[in-house]
């Protein structure tokens, strides 16, 4: 900056200089020149006159004053001159200014000197006997007026440059020193020049827009953030070099990994066969779906490739967890496997008496067993299909009504209508507590404490006995029923529940249970908003308590 | 020109992540086989291991590409150097856990229930090269030293492992074959041990410069 002023301030200093110089000496030489003339004329004609009358004599008492007068006659021989001897000095009859004299009257002439440093000015005058006077004077010619200018030139473009220079790297200084103290972050509380305005204007504007920006990007930051930090699925964001750009909480955990491993390959996180193979296929392919097993749980993971203007930029992870998808898909699997069996298995038999008395194998006598045990395979069945309605309706969750019921006399009710089952084992039943009335749905309760003695009784031991308790805990109504009898090993509690679940397969046919009571139950108790507590050891017997609220609209409002 | 370097570094690590996860996959594969009797599983380690052949070439090959183009000094040296001796080991569990999955066909389904150990051994093993090689993926010396402290556990396992078998052969002199072939399942867990050892003393001397604690 500095320099540029200065250049710029020399360029006019010089300029100015020239230009004036120029303009000075132009005028001034030339007014000068004219007065000279002028002077020269005066001073031939004086001349002519004092020559005329006093002839040569008046030359020689003529002292010189700078002029140098010449007498020439008519054939242009010298006659007097006042500064050389006449003898010496060539015939002038040649000379512009004598030759104009002789022609008419007068004559002028300018010549310079071989060197341009000296000018002649010459003027002459015809006399009345014909000769020529001339006079003449010398000056310096211009240039050599610049010549001897030079010193006082220099010094003027000296003090110029010095004089420039400062003033350049103030002007500089003035300029630079705002706009390098700008304070850049508040622009319009700066006390500048005003030609700064319009700048601290835009750039005012600009702060703000960046700062809308920036807040824009910061609040979408973080509404992604919250998404991906609250997802209960793993989401890991990958660049087009397989690198992790950003990890979810969830994904963390399910990779065992920490945060630093954002910039990494994913390979660090992930290095199993499959799932690098899967990413690659997304990337190729455009989508890919693995399952992947960790720490006993089931983990679906869907890669999808991330494209922007038809140029892949990366691609996305996604993880659920479907353990318990899987699990229920398993269920169903099972349950429908289960399902058709224990279907088939009654009518298979069925099928066979039948196909034994169509042929007439079967004696008349044996005729009524055959016929009785058709009768109780198709009791079974029926039981069956009972039992899978019920638990269809239960999944269904189709309204039931809600009435006052007494649990102790729907249990005695229940009971009453076991007695016989349960002398045929030798087991005795009895129902202790008191009245326990609740808002519940009879059918269920009746269902509920019906599955569970007919448990209790089938798996007792000869002799044993059933206790089946109601009493109040609380804010709950409880019903236990306890029996003294084989008890479930502890690796099969969690599962007793579930559909056609038996511990002991092989006596499934001798108790003629179908494999559904529990998971009946189960549902019952779902359905009433309770809960099932199993305490059993294998050998001293099971006890499985049922918490029911006491009214079922509270409990609608707790849930 | 550097930045080239950088990629094919991050490149050969990628490529070595991904032989040391096929490892890991093999010796994984090759214990299930033999606690579950499954022969099909046997098929998946031997092809496993001809994959990780192939992959040992292109790692070797990548290796000495850089170390001619390149010229690396210093830790880049380190780190292609320990490669390339990674490589032989990890190469070697590869055809090792191959061996296992070999034998495991002439066992006729059985699976080594009679010697507990063994499948200790074949987890402990298994989790050492997952270690070593998360000691690799994660530069981390402290995981490389936790993976070559537990070979003692497999050595100790092994020797277990040994006289057990050896009551096994008194008591049921016709398991004899058996039982050999069970010895020969063990001693290559406690090889593969020894190699995951190997590959955790080349991460610490990638990340430190020192190999078994002197400078090399």
């Amino acid at each position: 900056m500095t320099k540029k002023v200065f250049k710029s301030i020399m360029i006019v200093a010089g300029t100015v200089l020239i230009a004036s110089l120029v303009i000075i000496m132009g005028c001034l030489y030339r007014y000068f020149s004219d007065v000279q003339v002028k002077q020269l004329e005066d001073e031939i004609s004086l001349a002519a006159v004092a020559v005329e009358k006093n002839g040569q004599e008046y030359l020689e008492g003529l002292q010189s004053r700078g002029y140098r007068l010449t007498w020439v006659a008519e054939n242009g021989d010298v006659i007097y001159d006042t500064q050389s001897d006449e003898e010496s000095m060539e015939n002038h009859a040649d000379r512009e200014e004598i030759q104009q004299a002789l022609h008419s009257k007068e004559g002028k002439s300018l010549r310079y000197s071989t060197t341009l440093l000296e000018k002649t000015f010459y003027c002459a005058r015809r006399l009345n006997d014909g000769s020529v006077l001339r006079i003449s004077v010398s000056s310096v010619t211009v240039w050599v007026l610049v010549l001897g200018m030079i010193q006082p030139i220099l010094i003027v473009i000296v003090v110029a440059l010095i004089l420039s220079g400062v003033l350049a790297s103030r002007i500089s200084k003035h300029i630079m020193e705002p706009l390098n103290s700008l304070d850049l972050e508040k622009p319009l509380e700066n006390d500048t020049y005003e030609e700064l305005a319009p700048l601290l204007n835009r750039i005012n504007k600009q702060h703000r827009q960046i700062d809308m920006q920036l807040s824009e990007l910061q609040r979408k930051n973080d509404e992604f953030a919250q998404i991906t930090h609250g997802m209960t699925e793993g989401l890991v964001l990958l660049n087009e070099n397989n690198v992790i750009l950003n990890i979810n909480p969830a994904a963390l955990e399910l990779f065992h990994t920490s945060h630093s491993c954002k910039g990494k390959d994913f390979l660090t996180v992930e290095r199993s066969h499959d799932v690098s193979h899967a990413i690659q296929d997304a990337f190729s392919n455009g989508h890919s779906e693995i399952r992947m097993e960790r720490e006993g749980k089931e983990y679906q993971l869907h890669i999808n490739r991330i494209e922007s203007n038809d140029a892949v930029i990366g691609a996305v992870v996604f993880a659920f967890d479907i353990t318990e998808a899987a699990f229920a898909e398993r269920n169903r699997r099972e349950f429908t496997a289960n399902v058709s069996h224990e279907l088939k298995t009654p009518l298979q038999s069925i099928m066979g008496s039948a196909e034994l008395m169509e042929n007439g194998l079967v004696k008349s006598e044996d005729m009524a067993r055959f016929v009785g045990h058709i009768r109780t395979e198709a009791g079974r069945l029926v039981t069956l299909i009972d039992d899978i309605i019920r638990l269809s309706q239960l999944d269904e969750g189709c309204d039931m009504p809600f009435e006052d019921v007494d649990l102790y006399e729907a249990a005695t009710d229940v009971t009453a209508g076991l007695v016989d089952i349960a002398a045929a084992k030798d087991v005795e039943i009895i129902v202790t507590g008191g009245t326990v009335k609740i808002k519940s749905v009879r059918r269920l309760l009746t269902e509920i404490i019906f599955n569970l003695c007919d448990n209790a009784i089938k798996y007792n031991k000869d002799s044993g006995t059933v206790e089946v308790s109601i009493n109040r805990q609380g804010n709950f109504a409880v019903i236990s029923v306890k029996d003294s009898g084989i008890g479930i090993p502890p690796e099969h509690q969690a599962r007793i529940f579930e559909r056609f679940y038996r511990v002991d397969k092989s006596r499934s046919k001798e108790s003629g249970g179908t494999g559904l009571g529990l998971s009946i139950v189960k549902h019952a108790v779902q359905y009433l908003n309770g809960k099932i507590n199993l305490q059993s050891s294998p050998g001293e017997g099971t006890t499985i308590q049922i918490f029911l609220q006491e009214n079922m609209n509270d409990a609608m409002q707790v849930s | 020109m550097r930045s080239r370097f950088d990629e094919q570094l991050a490149t050969l690590n990628n490529e070595l992540t991904q032989m040391g996860a096929m490892c890991e996959e093999a010796i994984a594969v090759a214990s299930k086989s033999l606690t579950t009797g499954d022969m099909k599983l046997t098929d998946k380690v031997l092809s496993l291991d001809g994959e990780i052949n192939r992959m040992e070439r292109t790692i070797e090959t990548l290796c000495l590409k850089l170390l001619l183009q390149q010229q690396p000094v210093a830790r880049d040296l380190r780190q292609i150097s320990a490669a390339l001796k990674m490589i032989t080991d990890m190469e070697r569990i590869g055809t090792q856990a191959a061996d296992i999955a070999e034998i495991i066909t002439f066992l006729d389904g059985r699976t080594g229930e009679e010697c507990e150990q063994i499948r200790f051994m074949a987890d402990a093993a298994s989790q050492m090269v997952t270690e070593s090689i998360d000691a690799f993926v994660k530069q981390d010396v402290i995981l490389a030293g936790a993976a070559i402290d537990r070979d003692d556990v497999v050595d100790d396992l092994f020797l277990q492992v040994k006289s057990s078998l050896i009551k096994l052969i008194a008591e049921k002199p016709t398991d004899g074959g058996y039982a050999l072939d069970l010895l020969m399942i063990a001693k290559y867990f406690e090889r593969i041990g020894d190699h995951a050892v190997n590959i955790a003393e080349w991460v610490v001397f990638s990340v430190t410069g020192e190999h078994k604690g002197a400078g090399l």
